[in-house]
Parts: C-alpha cells; structure tokens; sequence
C-alpha cells in the first residue's frame, strides 16, 4: 500500500513528495476523529503486534466538553531545542538525533527506562513513553526508517490526512504542544461554552418559569 | 501459541465484590455483545423477574472484533420499557479501552448497591467507588468530574465513562446510559437499569494490548476496507446519520406530527446541508473506525444561548417534523436538552409527541399537563415537560411509565394515538412508506427497530460488536458478512468456522433472544402487530401520492418472514430448532410460557 494520494488524479489529489532532508510528522489537531489507525499502524511495524500502547504516536481525548483527540508524536527539534537528548544523564546520550538517518534514536539496551524518566519530563509535550515491563525505554518516533529508507506508516494509514510528512518550514519545536494545551486551544472554538456542559438549561433561560 | 482465551468481569454490587470468569466456551458460541448477553440473561435472570430488582443483570458486552470496525458496547439486561430482553449498542471508544483493560468479554453487573457507586477499572485494579458527590449531575457533568478527578499524568486522559443522567437515577423507563457526551446506550431503559442498581459510573483505562492471533490480517482488512470504503467514508464524513433523514421524508419512512401526515414543508427544514455548512464544528469517529460519521454541531446564534450536541436519525428523527420542530437550532437546543436529562431521546419524542396529538384533540387539557401549553413545535413547552418526565414531577411520574405502562393510566380514547410497539415508541420512522419498515419494526423480538434491521445477521454484527452502519459497505467489500466476519475471527482468535458453523452460530443468536422474550410473555402472533393507524388512516407523500398499509398484506408477509427464519406461522421455534442450534436448554421454559 502506497501513500494515501497515490494513483489518484485530478485536483488536490497530487502525490506529495517525501521530504530528503529533515523530516518531521506534522499533525493536523483539527483533522483528528481519535480513530486510533495511526497507533496500530506503528506499533504493527516497529513489534508486529497491535497495540495501542506500544505506539510512537499517541492520541489522546478529551471532554472539551464536545469530545475532541489529539494526536502527540516527536517533532524531531533542532539541536538547540532538543531537551530530551540535553536532559539524558547517559553519556553519550540514549535519546539522541542520528544526523545521518535523520531522525531520533533510542539505544534501547542503555536506556533506564522508568526509573529515570529524563527525557519525558524535560520534553514540553511528555512524548517519549515507556511500557514496562517488556519495553521499558522510550518510545520515540523514528520515522519508520529502515536501511536509510524513511516512510511513516501512521502519515500513509491517516484516513483524513491528520498527519503529514513534512520538512520543516516552522522550526518544529513550535509544533511541540502538551496535549493538554492543544486540546485547551481547540476548546477555544467552543467558546463561551462552560468547561462541563454544552447548553443552558431552560430552567435558566426563563428564570424557573421554563414553560415558555 | 496459546489459545485466544476471554474473560468477563464480574461485579457483584449488593457485596461490593469482583472477579473474573473465563467464559471462552461460551464466547466460541455466542461470540460476545448481544448474543453472549442473551445467554447471560436466559442463565442469570430468573424468569419473571423484576427488571428494577436486584435479580436483574446489566452487561457491557463487548465481542472479539471490538475496536476493528467500530468499537461498539452492547448493553444487555431485562428492560423496564417493555419488561422483555433488553439491549441497546452504544459506539465510542468504551468497549476497546474495556478490551485494553483485559476485560474481552465485557463486564456484568449483579446485584444492587445500597448506596451511589461508580466503578474504576485501570487493568487489573477494579474498585467500587462512592459516588455521591456525583449524584445529580448530568451524564456529561459526570465524565468531566471523573475525568479531572482521574487524570494524575497524560496516560490518564484516556480513561473512558459512561454515566446515567437524572432520569437513570430517577428511573424514569426511557432513560439512557452516555459515553463520551454523543454515544448513547439509549434504548429500553438500560440507563434505568443502571439507576436501579445505584451505579452512577464507569470509569475504565486499560494498557495491555488485545493479544490477537494473526494481526498481520487484521490490518490488511482494515487497510483494505480503508481504501475500497472511500465512497462510503466520503459521505457519512460530511453529514454524519443525519443525512438518512431527508431521503427518509420524501420516501414516506419518516414521521410527520406524530405520524398524522404524509409530508409537511417543514421536512425540508432538515437538510443536513445546511446542518454541516452552518454548524458543523469537526468530524470525530469511534475507535478502530476511519469513517468519522460523528459531525457535532455548535449553535451560537439561538436564543437561549450557544448549545453544541450531535444530531443523528435516532436522537433527532422522533422531533423535527415529528413534533414539528422548526429547523436545526430548535433542534440542536431540543436534542442536547434531552441528553442534559438523561433520557432516551427516541422513546421520550415518542411519548411526548403522543401527548401533543392528544392536547391537540383536546383529549388532555393544560390543567392535565401542570399548566404546560404543549403545542406543535413549542420547544420551551417540550423542554419543561422533559423535565418533568425526568424528575417524575406531577404528570411526568405518569410519563415517565413510557408506552407500555402510561396510556393505561392516562384518559381513555389516548391510547390508540400512542404509537408504539411492545411499549416502545415508534418516532422516526414511518411505516407507510415502507412494508419491509413495517415488518421490522412490528417483528422485533427485542421491541425496537435498530435491534432487529438486518435480522438474523444483526444479532451477530452486534455480537462481534462491529458497527451496525459500517456493515453495508463492508459487506460490499467482502461479499458478505461471513466473507468478512470468518476471517477476521480466524485472524482475531485463531478459530475456524465452517459455512455451516457460522450460519448456525447466526441463527443460534437469533433465536436465542426471541426465546428469552416468549419466555417472559411476549407471544409472537400477538404481539408483532402495529398501531391502526398505519393500516386505516391515509397519509399523501409531498407529490399527493397516497400512503397506507394493507393489513392482509402484513399478515402474509409476516408469515413469510417467520417461515423464512425458521420459525412456525405463527412466530414461534420449533423444538427440533432450538435442540439441533444447541439451544436444548430452552426448551422447556419456551414451550411452558406458550402453553399459557
């Protein structure tokens, strides 16, 4: 299966070319339905097995109050910005950007696992994820590179085109966002709503007297 | 490898205590959702028992195909509203963060609190918690509550609810149980089931992976349906299941002013057109679903203040021009209004449309409603009725009854404007239009027409709980539904079922839950009818052509389809039947109700 655009002609349908250089995954908030293919397309080609949890691209939902997903990946920050990498104690650091394949890496056998936990709490939008006890290192998108050969899965499965494979054109660390605070900026739509309910009840309206 | 193996957690309210049962025998059987929960229901419920007791069960059925087309819930317990099985399917993401929780074959609730609960699940945590600072508060109110309350680390904002509203506590019939604000196990009073049992909540998280035996398979059908559903996911992305509605108005299929007319111009006030370009926020979709067909709206423009909700055939068919509501902002306010109660929105528009007709011809007097002036279309008057059905307020305790139970106690010469069957109501759609509507809707043996479209083969979508909407277009895809289903149990469990297995396991499930409810007095021939109107009141489509069904005609086609499922003329299993589907045990029961 080829990338989502492939084969199809007329207009807006053109194949969008891999970037050569850096890449990231850029994701759409707005374009997110939460149908979670992204999480099994990773996690069956990274261990062959679906599992959400497992997954180097998460979704999360939320009550805005409208329910409302998100998606969280790595967006491969320039050197300057990458405090995961700064923030590893290991030397040379198990989280770290192969200039060469272009993309994060995680030496796995190296990494601490939970009982350090560096690199989560220094990145803004806690990706890096662990599963103990069977993977217990974090979890960071590679971009599904394989022998120098980079092709996303979760940016070829996403049925609404969430999710693209870009260069940067912004630096990528300003699409780092806690999920929290992208599900809050959505939530701005929904403005005045109150955070727990999606109407005003009739009872308000008319001041107990609600049989208008 | 070792065998795919399913288990059910079992919560025991009235001692507050939990465990888990491997039923992987049964699941090989019955599959899961709905037809596992009729098995649940036939071993576990004595029969005649009182559906608010506490000898009643309330199962979240989830099956071994949750969360890879769709992610359906199937509620089951006796039901209140028609005092037959019970069972209504919510979507969502509930029943995959279930499976995710080791819990793949669902979890049952017996007993009765004696107190508000909630229960948490995260894996293998399973705790009966208080919840009496969440009693009142609506079904939305509920999952926010336990949300900020849950949420420790960002792995947490994935724990998934479901809650009643006050109408489940109230346990008014019709009331719903909410997942995620739209999704609703709306149907034959499984939120009052849930009220009866004091259990406010569910709280779930789950973080250990569906152990599926060849998951290679898995995504190569779901890559597959992904790419040759395009059409299909193009359409229902845009308008989500509002968009059946229009079709339905110029087909004659659905109902006007309580079933009274034909065509109203005020149909044409229900374009979902209109509905996505003025108020479509964003698309959302359920669990392991690329279709997105959830299109929530957001109102800023209405009277009463900005109002956001979702607008489906189910919660919006019975008002609109059913009630004669006047367009999509009166019926974005309506909808949410409901679901802010808690109520089955289906059923109650039925109720509530009944009484308009009967206000209309003066039949109940203003005094009657508490002072309500419940003319056509009158939202605020609607409003205030709702409520008082939802907190059993003066005639809303008579209301609050549903079909089966309130025109008997309401003034005579009312009931035959109820339209119902088995004591539910029938809202949406109108069976003029439409025999094969008609026969659906009368034959049911659960008592509403979601659960019976598509019979025998619906009972088992819904026990491998996959998407009841998506099956059409999948079905195309694969052939049929076994050309689907066959290979993705294969690919799920690791088990194979012959043409021959597979029909009977199609057909066990069918008839399972029809043997349920003969065994708790619903008598075929008797019962699979429809109100008279359809049959002596002339309705003319928008083009003056006239609609009405032949009674004879019914009678036949009824039959027909009885023999065609296996059944006798008159609608019931032969003995040979239910021994040679491995249905033996109900023999007995079956043939002792019908001897009555």
């Amino acid at each position: 299966m080829g990338h989502p655009n492939q084969n199809q002609e007329g207009w807006g349908q053109e194949k969008l070319e891999y970037p050569e250089g850096v890449g990231y995954i850029s994701a759409r908030w707005d374009l997110c339905v939460g149908c979670g293919h992204c999480e099994v397309a990773c996690s069956m080609y990274h261990y062959g097995i679906i599992n959400r949890e497992l997954s180097r691209i998460r979704i999360f939902r939320y009550l805005l109050p409208l329910p409302k997903s998100v998606q969280n990946v790595c967006s491969q920050c320039s050197e300057e910005e990458r405090e995961c990498q700064k923030a590893c104690p290991e030397d040379p650091p198990v989280i770290h950007y192969d200039e060469e394949l272009k993309h994060m890496v995680v030496d796995e056998d190296r990494c601490l696992g939970t009982d350090c936990g560096e690199c989560r709490d220094a990145c803004p939008a806690d990706i890096p994820r662990f599963y103990p006890p069977s993977h217990n290192f974090a979890l960071v998108c590679d971009l599904c590179e394989k022998k120098g050969r980079r092709r996303p899965q979760c940016v070829e499965i996403c049925p609404t085109q969430a999710l693209e494979y870009l260069s940067p054109h912004i630096p990528q660390h300003l699409e780092r966002i806690h999920p929290d605070e992208k599900a809050a900026s959505i939530g701005l739509r929904l403005h005045p709503l109150p955070k727990d309910g999606v109407i005003r009840p009739p009872e308000e309206v008319f001041g107990g007297e609600d049989n208008a | 490898m070792p065998e795919k193996t399913f288990k059910l957690l079992e919560v025991d309210l009235t001692n507050k205590k939990t465990r888990t049962v491997d039923v992987t025998e049964d699941v090989k059987k019955f599959l899961g959702g709905r037809s596992l929960g009729s098995k649940l229901l036939w071993d576990r419920v004595p029969p005649g028992a009182d559906p608010l007791g506490e000898d009643n069960i309330l199962y979240f059925g989830v099956g071994p195909m949750t969360g890879l087309l769709g992610s359906v819930t199937n509620v089951t317990a006796k039901s209140p509203l028609t005092m037959l099985r019970g069972q209504s399917n919510m979507n969502g993401h509930f029943g995959t963060e279930l499976i995710y929780a080791g819990y793949n074959a669902g979890v049952l609730f017996t007993g009765k609190s004696d107190r508000p609960v909630y229960l948490y699940i995260k894996d293998d945590r399973v705790e009966v918690r208080d919840a009496a600072h969440l009693t009142g508060k609506s079904g939305l109110e509920t999952q926010v509550t336990l949300s900020d309350e849950l949420k420790e680390g960002v792995d947490d904002q994935n724990f998934r609810f479901l809650s009643i509203g006050s109408a489940g506590e109230n346990l008014v019939r019709n009331a719903d149980i909410c997942h995620d604000f739209y999704h609703h196990a709306a149907r034959l009073g499984m939120g009052t089931v849930m009220g009866s049992k004091r259990l406010k909540a569910i709280a779930v998280r789950g973080t250990q992976g569906p152990d599926y035996a060849h998951p290679g398979k898995i995504l190569r059908n779901m890559k597959r349906i992904l790419h040759e559903g395009r059409q299909y996911r193009a359409e229902n992305r845009r308008w989500g299941h509002t968009k059946s509605m229009s079709g339905r108005y110029y087909a004659t299929t659905e109902g006007i002013k309580n079933k009274q007319k034909g065509w109203d111009d005020m149909a044409d006030l229900f374009n979902p057109v209109l509905l996505e370009q003025r108020y479509k926020i964003w698309g959302d979709s359920c669990h392991g679903c690329p279709v997105a067909c959830k299109v929530p709206y957001f109102i800023t423009g209405h009277p009463w203040g900005p109002v956001a909700g979702e607008l489906r055939h189910d919660n919006a068919g019975g008002w609109s021009a059913n009630a004669m509501i006047a367009g999509y902002e009166q019926q974005g306010y309506l909808c949410s209004y409901v679901d802010y109660l808690g109520l089955d929105s289906e059923d109650v528009s039925g109720v509530v449309t009944w009484m308009m007709e009967c206000y209309e011809k003066g039949l109940v007097t203003q005094e009657d409603l508490d002072g309500i002036d419940l003319t056509w279309g009158n939202v605020g008057a609607i409003c205030a009725l709702l409520k008082k059905i939802a907190y059993r307020e003066g005639i809303g305790d008579t209301l609050a009854e549903g079909l089966r139970f309130a025109p008997a106690k309401t003034k005579t010469g009312s009931e035959k404007f109820a339209m119902t069957g088995k004591g539910v109501a029938i809202t949406s759609y109108e069976p003029r239009g439409s025999m094969k509507d008609a026969l659906d809707l009368a034959m049911t043996a659960v008592g509403e027409i979601h659960g019976d479209r598509g019979a025998p083969e619906r009972m088992i979508l819904d026990s491998l709980t996959n998407c009841a909407f998506w099956r059409r277009y999948v079905n195309k895809i694969f052939g049929d539904l076994a050309g689907w289903a066959v290979p993705m149990l294969e690919a799920t469990c690791g088990w194979q079922y012959s043409p021959k297995e597979w029909e009977d396991l199609v057909m066990r499930s069918f008839h399972l839950e029809r043997c349920y409810s003969i065994r708790e007095g619903y008598l075929p021939s008797r019962d699979d009818v429809m109100p008279e109107r359809f049959f002596e009141e002339t309705i003319h489509n928008k083009y003056g052509e006239p609609k009405i069904l032949d009674h004879d005609e019914f009678l036949e086609k009824r039959k027909e389809r009885y023999l065609s499922y296996g059944l006798r003329e008159d609608g019931t299993p032969s003995a040979d039947t239910l021994e040679d589907l491995g249905l033996g045990f109900t023999v007995e029961a079956v043939e002792e109700a019908l001897d009555k």
